[in-house]
C-alpha cells in the first residue's frame, strides 16, 4: 500500500507491507545508483518479513532519492535523516530500521529504537566511490548524478551508528553474522536473491522479537 | 593470502556478473584488462570500491596501472601487499 508521509520539506510516498500495529521495520535503501540495484530486493526482505512473521515494513522514498520530486542537485544529508525519521513516524509503533548499504548514514535519528544494518558503507568509502565514478566520466556528474558540493562535503563526517551488523562472506570488517550470497549493489543488471531476502528477514525477526521481549 | 584470493575472486565475480563456475576456474595467469570485455572502465572502478571494502584499504589512483589489474595473480598480489603493508 502506497501512502504519504510529510517532512519539514515537503511530501514524499512510502510503500507499506503487512500489519498496521506492533513494531515496524523502516528500510533505508542506499543513496544513487546501488539504490535501482537494491529496491526489489528490499521489497522481497519486507515482503517476506510481513508474510513469513507478522511483522509491519515500510519503505520510503527519501527527499532528493527515486520518485521525489526534489532533484538530485538539492540532496542534502540533513534532508534524507530528516525524511527517513518522519517516515518513521508516520510509520507508527516502535521503529526499528533495516539499511543497506550507504542506507546506513541516515537512520540516526532518535525516533528508531534501534538499528539493523547490510553491508553498511560509511560516508567516506561513498564519497571515494563516487569521486572514482565522476572520473571514469561514464555519464554526467555522479554517475549521471548531479550533486552539490554541500553533500559531497558532508560525507566524510557522516558516520555510521552502532547496529547489529551482517556482511557477505569474504568481507574483512567485524560483523555480527556472515552470510553468503553475491554483491547485489555492484551488479551489473539489477537482480534479485530470495535465498538471502529470506535469510535477512529470518535474522531481521528475530532481532526484533528479540529487541521487543 | 588464501582468504584474500577468495574475496578478490568473489569481488570480481559480482562486479562482472560471472558465474561461480567461471571464477573458480581463474588462475594467477588468468588474463583480466583487456581480455575480460565485462571489465570495462566504469566495471574496474566497481572492483577497487568493492576490494577497498571488504579488505578495509585504500586504493590511490596513481597505484592503479594496467600491470595491477593485466592478470587475476598481478591483483591478488597488489591487494595482499596493502592488506599485509
Amino acid at each position: 500500500m502506497i501512502e504519504p508521509y510529510d517532512w519539514a520539506g515537503g511530501r514524499e510516498a512510502m510503500v507499506r507491507f503487512g500489519p498496521g500495529s506492533g513494531p515496524v521495520v523502516i528500510a533505508a535503501l542506499p543513496l544513487f545508483e546501488e539504490a535501482n540495484r537494491m529496491r526489489g530486493f528490499a521489497a522481497t526482505i519486507l515482503r517476506s518479513l510481513a508474510e513469513n512473521h507478522g511483522i509491519a515494513g515500510v519503505l520510503p522514498e527519501l527527499p532528493g532519492t527515486g520518485e521525489s520530486l526534489i532533484p538530485s542537485e538539492r540532496i542534502a544529508i540533513s534532508d534524507l535523516r530528516a525524511g527517513f525519521a518522519a517516515a518513521a513516524r508516520t510509520a507508527g509503533g516502535r521503529a526499528y530500521s533495516m539499511a543497506l548499504r550507504s542506507g546506513a548514514l541516515l537512520d540516526g535519528s532518535v525516533v528508531i529504537r534501534r538499528r539493523w544494518h547490510f553491508a553498511p558503507q560509511p560516508g567516506d568509502a561513498l564519497l571515494r566511490a563516487l569521486r572514482r565514478i565522476h572520473r571514469t566520466g561514464d555519464a554526467p556528474g555522479y554517475g549521471g548524478h548531479r550533486l552539490p558540493d554541500t553533500f559531497l562535503d558532508e560525507l566524510p563526517d557522516c558516520h555510521v551508528e552502532p547496529a547489529r551488523t551482517l556482511r557477505l562472506e569474504g568481507d574483512t570488517r567485524p560483523a555480527d553474522r556472515l552470510v553468503p550470497g553475491r554483491a547485489l549493489w555492484r551488479e551489473p543488471t539489477p537482480d534479485n536473491d530470495l535465498v538471502l531476502a529470506t535469510l535477512l528477514a529470518d535474522d531481521l525477526a528475530a532481532w526484533v522479537r528479540m529487541c521487543e521481549a | 593470502m588464501l582468504d584474500i584470493e577468495t574475496t578478490v575472486r568473489g569481488v570480481l565475480r559480482d562486479v562482472l556478473g560471472l558465474s561461480d563456475e567461471r571464477v573458480a576456474a581463474f588462475d594467477e595467469t588468468t588474463p583480466l584488462f583487456g581480455a575480460l570485455p565485462e571489465l570495462d572502465s566504469l566495471a574496474v572502478a566497481g572492483v577497487l570500491t568493492e576490494i577497498e571494502d571488504r579488505l578495509g584499504i585504500l586504493i590511490e589512483d596513481d597505484e592503479v596501472d594496467g600491470e595491477m589489474l593485466e592478470s587475476f595473480g598481478t591483483l591478488t598480489r597488489f591487494a595482499a601487499q596493502k592488506v599485509l603493508g
